[in-house]
Parts: C-alpha cells; structure tokens; sequence
C-alpha cells in the first residue's frame, strides 16, 4: 500500500511537470506576453516600449532558464537601471535591499510567485479562490449525492417499473442539460422580472454571505447536471445486483424486500457509483469554471478564467498544478476505497 | 460658492456672453469656452444671467453606495488606462479642475487659473488651505512637480505626456525649461512656446491626479491624498472599498458641498450587461457604471431611475493606412478608404448599431457638442461609386477583414457597416475578438472599429489619435497639410476663429476617408431610485463628494 501511494504520487510530480511545462510554453509565446505587457503597463503601449516593459522583468530571457526560475533550480532574474541604478529583480520584493535578496525563489522555496492580474501572490490567491469554491462543491455534494443515490436505488430496485421509468427520464433529462443552458433557464425563471424572483441571479455576495436565497441557483445548477449521471450508475448497478443469486436466495429465505435492498443490495451497488463520486470531483472543478462565471462567483473557476483571458502566467501555472493535484489525488481516494468497498480487489 | 473669482474676466468671455445672448451659441458650448479661457463656472453662469443648476442639494448624510464598476489593478495615476482605476482612486487623488455635465470646467485644486490673450501664458491660482493627510499644506510646488511629471514623455505609457506636448522637449523628453515657473508658494506660471488651449481641459483627464510627493509607485493604495475618501479595501476583479477618512475636514464642503456618504463600494460584475442585470434584480448594486446596448431597453422596464448624457463619445472604423496585408499596403490608396465611407449610411448604423440612441456623425470627429464644431454636408452615400472605386484601385477581389470587440454596441455597429460594405459589393470578412485580447493590437488592426470617450474639446481627439506620429494614431494617418492645420487651430484660444479652420480640417478628414464614424453616443446609466449625484458623467468620473442618498 506504501509503494503504491508512493508511486502515485511520484506520476503526480511528474504530471505535473508535464503539464506545467506546456502552460509555461503557451503562456511565454511572444504574443502572449505582448498582451501581458500591455494590461499590466498600458493598453495603449507602442512595440519599443512592449520590448522594454518584458525585457526588464526578464521575459525575454530563453525559455528553459524562465521556468528553472519558476521552479527555482535557477536564480531569479534582476534588472539595473541603466539611469538611476535602481536593482529590480523577481526574489526582490518592493522596498527589500537588493543586496539582501534571497537568489532563488521559485516552487522549491515555497514563492509561488506573483498574480498579475489580481496583484496578489499566487498562493494567497488560489488559496482564497479554492476555499470558496470548497464551499460551492461541499454544498453540490451534499444536494448531489445523496439525492442522485436515492433517486439510482429507487430507480434500480424494480427495474422497468413506472417508478423506474420516471426517474429515469428526469435523470436523463438533467445529465442531457448543460449547466450554462440550466443556469440560464434557473436565471430566467426563478430569479429574475420575466419570472418569480425567489432566487438571486447572482452569487457574488455569498462568497463572503452565502444564504439560501443566493447560494441556490448555483448549487442546483451543478448538482442537476451531475446527478442525473450518478443516478444513472447507480441503477445500472443496483439492477444487476438485484438479479444476482444471493438477492434471489434471500427472497426465497422470505427476507422483507425492504431489508433486500437495505441490507444486501445497497453495499454492492455502491462500488461503481463510489468511483463516479469521486470522479466527479475532477469534473466539478470543470463545471465551476461555467457555474462561477455565470453567477460571478468569485472561486477557483472564475479564477482560470481570469487568468487565462489576461495571460497571467504564474497563477495559470498554480491553478495547473491545482488541478493536477486534484485528479490524481481523487483518483488515489477511489481505488483505496475500493478495496474497502470490495474484498476481491487488492491494491499490490 | 466664496472665493473664486479671479480678478480679471478673459475679453474673450465676455464676447462670448454676448455672443450666447444673441443666440449665436449654445448654453453648454459657452460654458466650455468661458470656463476654457480661466472664467469661472459661477462667474460664467453670472455672464449670461443664469444660476447654476444645483442638483445635489438634497441628499442625506450617511449610507453606503453599492457601485457595479471593473475593478481594475492600481498603478501610478498618469500611466492610468481606464477611467475605472481613476474612480478607485479619485476620492483620495484629486484633480487641478473638473469637468462637468453641462460642459463647465470648474476649479478644484486650482482656485481659480488665467488663460492670457494669445494662450501661451496660463497662470495657475492653487487653492489655499487644502491639506494633505500628513497635515501640511497643498503648494505650488506640489502642482508643478505634478506637470513636471506628466511632462516626462519617457515613462512607459504616460499618455498625459500626449495632454502636455506643448510644453514638452521634444529633445529630452521631459518640459522645457522655465516652462513651469513656481511664482509664490499658491502660484504656478506655464509659460509655453506656442499657444495650446487645450491645456486646461487635459487637467481635467483622468489620468491628471494630484499625487503626493512621497508617492510610492509600487502602494498607490495607501498613498497620502488630499481627498474625502480613502480606498481601505481592494481585491482586483472582484471589490474594492472606499471609506470616508475619519476626523477628516475636507476642503470642499464649505465651498461644494458633501461628501454625503460614509462609504463607497464597487463591485466588479465583469463585462457581460446580463450579469449587471442580475446584480440589479438581485438588489446587489445601486447604480450601474454604465448602461450599454439592447440592455438600455430592458432597465428601462425595470423599476429604476435612467440617466443620461449627450456627448462626444463615438465608435469609428477605420484603416490602418501602413498596415501591410500580403506585401501590399492597401489603406493607403485612398480611392479604398473613400469605398468604404461612401458604402456605408451612417444613419442605419445608429438605428442598427445602438438603437438610435445618439445622433448622426460626419466621418471627421468633431462633434456638434464642441464648441468650435464647424458644420459640414453629411457624407456622400453611394454604394455604386463605391465599388466602382475600389474597382479602380484595383483592390475589388481583396477580402478586408473587419476586426471588431466582441461586445454590444460595437460589434452590432461593426456588424451594420459591414453588411452594407457587402451591399455594395465589397469583399468584407468579419472577425469578433473577445475584450481581453482585442486591445492588444487595437492601433495596429488593418481594419477595425475602436470606441473614443468624449473630450471637451474638437481639437483633443484629433490631436491624440490623427496627428502624424502620434502613439493613439490608429489608422496610422500621416498628413502634413492636416497636421499643419491642427497646430493652427491648437493656437486659437477663440472657438469661433477655431471654426475656421477647423471646416478645413474636417473637410480634410472627410476627404481623406481616414475614418468612417457612424454616431455620437448618448450614455445612460441606471440606479435603484433614491440617489443623487450617481447619474453618468459624460467621461465617465465618478466625483464621489457628489454621491449621496436622497432625504
């Protein structure tokens, strides 16, 4: 079990690198930075000063060197005035003596570097970004959940009953429905003029307050889209279950079919739902990116979004290394569970 | 209002009085050039016999103001790009004068400042007893080392170098020397080497905050001010918050009234209306930073309280005459660049573009609201002789692409023009780039539309965006004869002497196809009923001591 975590983790830093170095490629092409100049210096900047703005923070440096800075298995840039004499640098923070200035600080020193766009540093940033869409996901997961497994187990009990067959048109239905056509719909109907106005449109105001009334919409939204999928697993095993040997042998035992299903059936038809649980939350960080922007919720996918669109190199970099982190670390929780849920697997 | 009459009235004033009794000018144009040449707004309003309108006289004392408003990242004020970050700062950072609605330049820091007989010697008159948040005392020398800053053209996007070129060293980059003389410790003398009326009204601009001499480019949010407010709060794309300073008397309240409010919120809805729209059917803002497009219509029937302005705000679409496009330069034959405005009735780009809610423009930005606007034709609309132009130019079978920003009223505008280019005949292509990548290139897209704020004067705009050489020179426009011209009007203190020579220059412009310019926008914005002093400015500044809940 110990070599096994060990080796994921290992495919996780190596991931990550991969994947940071491709970003890190994207990012630095000269168009980009063209554009990241002009938003942190002037929009309105001619090329010679373009030139000089990302020459001075050494943005023209080769490629490889640049992200040996990020990482910090190479020392940071600086930068002499040719006029005044005055040292900038990337380890050099305002007001620091630049003679004081640690040489490295990239990943390894824990300096996550500066945002560009929000002028913040990075780990402050995805930090505060990630507890508030924490909060949206723990709110999805507590409507999704439980209601998607309740809607599967009902729906897989008796299969092609009427109940069967009504829930599972509407879990059709909801996975069939994107959340930027569901949100839009919630929007219109519940929480604006052309409808009822229970709701509130927009989620801005729970990221420091969230209430019933503006938290809702949002929640709903993704919870819907990942329900109907859920359910849909959850049926599928809970119909096979039930035709299995020992759920025929306890009927015969004259067990109530209340106690079947509870008793003996539950726990098997949960192993594959587990999995898509768990996968869910990969997915989730992806559906937040739609959620977020469209009721201006201020988390994690409002983030990516911003950062990309203002080629904010260092936070696309954090988020990356975000992500991967909760792919595989998600991953790593469902096969560990797994083999709780069902003896039969064994981790090597 | 005590204290703020300079002695001596500009001639030129008082001929304009006169001129406004016989009817020759309007209110709003006799304001802009009265208070232009130094007069002041009320001894202006005194000239003609009128009171000046009083709109905020009766808000209550207290409250926060919810704001939907683009929070921007801070910088140093004269390397501002956006008005937004303007806003941010300007209860603390306040300006030398302000413009307002009704087209006046009044005195903030500045007491008053007189504008000599041939314009080449403006005397700065700082107000007294405006203090710092140290406690010492706003000077002479504060102002002038402000315009000595601005002056320094080498600072990477300094654009109110472009506002101050008159009284800059072409050789070294920074002001002349002896151009901005310190006469006593409240006196400032702009001496400049030629006549430039536009001065005065750059100082207005929102890039033109007075900053502190300790400023420190790196924490302008806890910088020292001379203001009511001060930003205590400020996540980037997401909120900021400004605070009345405590225990703070400011300058202003004896002589302007307010400030009213304890505190100012502004809230970052993105760019997308339908948000802002949400955020006001939620009850989460008050007051919109601006109402755009189809969206206008749908506030409207709402229960709120519509603003609205008329000005010099407009969108042009225009070539980049150097722009090279498979090694052939094709904006710099002007038979092309005449096929273009003759394809296109502006008419239907206001009706189509932005719902009428303006009115038609003459292809040569200078608008009617401008006080030396010279009335010209309206430009010719001929499809036929259009493509029949580009036929001879030999550029018939080209494909021009025609880059827009993927917003409202912009891209509609982009798109009505386009469609009657095609209507004619024309080859045209149309690219929609999102906000945040088109204005990486804006002055360098071949063809493409750019929205301009409004200026107080005609001359401003042509000045920063058509002159030779110029940085906001978007279509690349290189014309000595026009350039000549313009270095003329920029020297005539007297509108009317301007107009002149202004029909040359607009007759040039429109001759020269340079650009094709639909309309003047009307702006509005909405705000939940109750307030004052929240309607939209015409370029957008938000005068914070103003805002106020209604009693």
């Amino acid at each position: 079990m110990g070599l096994f975590i060990l080796r994921r983790v290992g495919v996780m830093i190596l991931t990550a690198l991969c994947l940071t170095f491709i970003v890190f490629f994207l990012t630095n092409l000269y168009p980009n930075l063209e554009k990241l100049a002009k938003t942190q210096g002037n929009m309105r900047m001619s090329d010679e000063q373009v030139e000089s703005w990302l020459g001075e923070r050494g943005y023209l440096d080769p490629l490889p060197v640049k992200y040996g800075r990020w990482l910090g298995v190479l020392p940071g840039w600086t930068f002499e005035d040719p006029e005044d004499g005055k040292i900038t640098g990337r380890c050099i923070e305002p007001g620091m003596d630049p003679a004081d200035a640690p040489s490295f600080c990239g990943i390894l020193q824990g300096d996550w570097g500066e945002s560009t766009v929000f002028k913040d540093e990075v780990g402050t940033v995805t930090g505060t970004r990630l507890a508030l869409t924490g909060k949206l996901m723990f709110w999805v997961m507590v409507l999704m959940v439980p209601s998607a497994l309740l809607i599967g187990v009902l729906a897989g009990m008796r299969e092609g009953s009427k109940l069967d067959r009504s829930l599972s048109t509407f879990s059709i239905a909801s996975t069939a429905t994107p959340e930027y056509v569901s949100g839009v719909i919630f929007i219109t109907l519940l929480a604006s003029s052309a409808g009822v106005k229970w709701f509130k449109g927009t989620a801005t105001s729970a990221a420091d307050n969230a209430t019933f009334e503006n938290f809702f919409l949002p929640v709903l939204t993704i919870a819907l889209y990942g329900m109907g999928y859920i359910a849909r697993m959850t049926r599928a095993s809970m119909t096979e279950v039930m035709t299995a040997q020992y759920i025929r042998t306890a009927r015969l035992k004259g067990v109530s079919f209340r106690n079947i299903v509870i008793k003996h059936a539950l726990r098997n038809a949960l192993i594959a739902p587990f999995t898509v649980i768990m996968l869910q939350f990969p997915w989730l960080l992806n559906g937040v990116v739609i959620v977020e922007t469209l009721f201006n919720y201020k988390g994690f996918g409002w983030t990516l979004v911003q950062a990309a669109g203002n080629n904010d190199i260092e936070l696309l970099l954090a988020c990356s290394v975000v992500a991967v982190f909760v792919v595989l670390v998600t991953q790593l929780i469902s096969d560990i569970g797994y083999v709780f849920l069902n003896p039969r697997i064994r981790i090597a | 209002m005590t204290n703020q009459h300079s002695s001596r009235i500009h001639p030129a004033a008082k001929m304009h009085a006169e001129e406004y009794a016989e009817g020759k000018i309007s209110r709003r144009e006799f304001l802009t050039r009265a208070t232009a040449l130094g007069v002041t707004a009320t001894t202006a309003y005194g000239l003609i016999g009128a009171t000046p309108a009083k709109a905020e006289g009766h808000a209550q004392a207290g409250g926060t103001l919810r704001h939907q408003m683009e929070v921007r990242g801070l910088k140093e004020p004269r390397v501002y790009d956006w008005p937004q970050i303007a806003n941010l700062m300007r209860g603390n950072f306040e300006y030398l004068v302000e413009y307002n609605n009704d087209g006046s330049v009044r005195g903030m820091l500045l007491e008053s400042w007189d504008v000599s007989d041939d314009a080449k010697t403006i005397t700065l008159n700082v107000r007294k007893g405006v203090m710092w948040d140290d406690g010492s005392e706003l000077t002479a020398e504060d102002v002038a080392r402000n315009i000595a800053g601005w002056c320094e053209k080498d600072v990477e996007g300094n654009s109110m170098a472009g506002r101050m070129n008159t009284l800059i060293d072409p050789d070294t980059s920074v002001a002349i020397e002896g151009a901005i003389e310190v006469i006593d410790s409240h006196t400032v003398r702009l001496n400049l080497p030629n006549p430039d009326i536009t001065i005065m009204v750059g100082m207005a601009d929102y890039p033109a905050a007075i900053v502190p001499a300790d400023l420190n480019p790196d924490d302008i949010m806890s910088a020292q001010g001379t203001g009511p407010f001060k930003l205590v709060e400020l996540e980037v794309g997401v909120k900021a918050r400004l605070e009345r300073k405590p225990d703070h008397t400011w300058w202003g309240t004896e002589i302007y009234g307010g400030p009213y409010l304890d505190a100012i919120e502004y809230i970052d809805y993105g760019t997308d209306p339908a948000a802002w729209l949400a955020a006001l059917e939620a009850e989460e803002v008050d007051v919109l930073y601006e109402s755009v497009g189809e969206f206008i219509d749908v506030f409207d029937s709402l229960d709120l309280e519509k603003n609205e302005v008329v000005t010099g705000a407009t969108v042009v679409i225009r070539t980049n005459q150097a722009a090279e496009i498979d090694g052939a330069t094709p904006y710099a034959d002007k038979r092309v660049r005449q096929a273009f405005a003759l394809a296109v009735n502006n008419e239907v780009v206001l009706e189509l573009g932005y719902g009428n809610r303006g009115v038609v423009a003459e292809n040569h930005h200078v608008a009617p609201v401008h006080p030396e606007y010279a009335e010209l034709p309206a430009p010719e609309y001929n499809p036929e002789k259009a493509l029949a132009l580009m036929t001879e130019a030999g550029y018939a079978d080209m494909e021009h692409e025609l880059i827009s920003i993927d917003d409202d009223w912009r891209k509609n505008s982009t798109d009505a023009a386009a469609a009657m280019m095609r209507d004619a005949g024309l080859n045209i292509k149309r690219t929609v780039l999102p906000g945040s990548t088109f204005w990486n290139d804006w002055a360098k897209y071949p063809f493409s539309s750019t929205s301009w704020n409004h200026r107080p004067l005609g001359v401003q705009v042509l000045a920063l965006a058509y002159r030779s050489g110029e940085a906001w020179n978007e279509s690349a426009y290189a014309n000595p004869e026009f350039d000549s011209l313009l270095g003329e009007a920029l020297s005539i203190a007297d509108a009317d002497a301007r107009r002149e020579v202004m029909a040359k220059i607009q007759a040039i412009m429109q001759e020269d196809g340079v650009i094709i310019q639909p309309y003047w926008r009307s702006l509005y914005n909405h705000a939940r009923p109750g307030q004052v002093g929240t309607g939209i400015h015409i370029s957008y500044e938000h005068h914070h001591y103003k805002f106020g809940f209604a009693a």
